[in-house]
């Protein structure tokens, strides 16, 4: 069981986990037993199940552990299954989270939810203002991971948190795609799962970074256009993935970008396959601006990616003119990558009154 | 045995607390150093050879 802070009343135990370092800065849901029991309950598992150690801490991640930082995020019951999936996945090895947390690099654990869950474990937004404020299980399910990152891996800024000066997606970083108008297969269909699976993939990014495009009907080249403005924002000389290279990274298409693309007939192996091939450079521009990250590649070219698959590929947002890309770290054992868990809908009760625990 | 430079103290600290190892030797080296030039870096080194040598002989 976890240890139980005393406090008079919610106001000032509210300033005692402020002050014990156990907050992200902003006011939280106090996690008092009846609020954790419920969201325990509604999970379907044991409190004391164990997900995995979570670094740089190595602090035990139990489902009673993990429903305290939901109800400190101000989780709904029905986000839970999402949140314990997020949890699994940063968990997995290839994810390298205690090396993540602990780098002085911004990045922060982006969130995409594919499947059905995306409107039972929510909604989650995948429309406009998909990552800003005013979807409530967006905020919530993202925050219910930083919390578990601060609480039971031990994040702290300056001490075990060394991001020179990390970016606001670590308060929360969570978006669905849009399925239902993307005209690519959903992202983890492609990824391998079944369709009617619910799946969550995490990817350690930087924040989004805008890419302007203003298509043309009647230019023959808008999609290569389009291709390499999203090429040069995701992987320009300013990036990880053009100097440490090797990363993963995101490009989140807006449903305007996404027909270009799709009219044009290219899917999502075409689109990643064309931006893997984009964002090759002359060495001696890496020179230029990092001579000794340089140094160890002999070829007169290089490559910013392994492989095209290092690159997810979703669509989400408003139509308009803007679509996302997101860099990424680039390091740690694997070298940032992404990873993808199953969200287990079918253990969640459903517990009438219990919905807003 | 671990270099450490000085903004980063507390993270070894936090590190080594972690591993169950809080009495790993450590180094402490001025920060920054990447950077900071051939010059500067050799200095450093000269200058915290023996301390380095002195932790091995201690652990």
């Amino acid at each position: 069981m976890t240890e139980l802070m005393q406090a008079n009343d919610e106001s000032s135990a509210l300033e005692a986990m402020h002050s014990a370092g156990m907050t992200d800065g902003l006011p939280v849901v106090i996690p008092t037993p009846d609020r954790v029991a419920s969201m325990v309950l509604a999970s379907g598992q044991d409190a004391d199940m164990q997900l995995g150690v979570m670094g740089p801490a190595g602090g035990g991640a139990t489902i009673e552990k993990v429903a305290i930082a939901a109800v400190m995020a101000g989780c709904l019951t029905e986000h839970l299954p999402v949140v314990i999936a997020a949890v699994q996945a940063v968990l997995q090895d290839e994810f390298d989270l205690a090396q993540m947390q602990s780098t002085t690099h911004c990045t922060a654990p982006l969130i995409i939810v594919n499947g059905p869950g995306r409107l039972s474990c929510g909604p989650i937004a995948s429309g406009f203002g998909a990552l800003g404020p005013g979807h409530r299980a967006n905020a919530s399910i993202g925050r219910a991971l930083r919390l578990c990152m601060i609480n039971i891996g031990g994040a702290k800024a300056g001490e075990s948190d060394m991001a020179l000066l990390g970016h606001p997606g670590k308060f929360t970083y969570c978006l669905a795609e849009d399925e239902e108008h993307s005209p690519f297969a959903p992202m983890h269909q492609d990824l391998g799962y079944d369709i009617e699976e619910t799946v969550v993939t995490v990817i350690g990014a930087e924040a989004p970074h805008s890419v302007i495009y203003s298509g043309d009907a009647d230019d023959p080249q808008d999609a290569a256009k389009l291709l390499e403005v999203l090429a040069i924002g995701l992987a320009n000389m300013a990036t990880n993935n053009a100097v440490l290279t090797g990363g993963g990274a995101v490009v989140v298409l807006n449903p305007e970008h996404a027909k270009i693309l799709a009219d044009a007939g290219l899917d999502r192996a075409a689109i990643l396959q064309r931006l893997f091939e984009l964002t090759e450079y002359p060495t001696e521009r890496l020179s230029y601006f990092a001579a000794g990250f340089a140094s160890r590649i002999k070829d007169e070219t290089y490559r910013c990616f392994h492989s095209p698959q290092d690159i997810l590929l979703l669509m989400a947002g408003g139509s308009g003119l803007y679509s996302m890309v997101m860099p990424s770290w680039c390091a740690g054992a694997h070298q940032n990558r992404y990873v993808s868990q199953r969200v287990e809908l079918d253990l969640y009760c459903d517990i009438p009154g219990l919905g807003d625990a | 045995m671990a270099l450490v430079t000085e903004d980063f103290w507390p993270q070894g600290n936090f590190t080594a607390d972690s591993l169950g190892m809080p009495l790993i030797p450590r180094v402490k080296l001025p920060h920054p150093l990447a950077g900071t030039g051939q010059e500067n870096l050799h200095a450093v080194a000269k200058a915290i050879a023996p301390l380095i040598v002195e932790q091995l002989k201690n652990d």
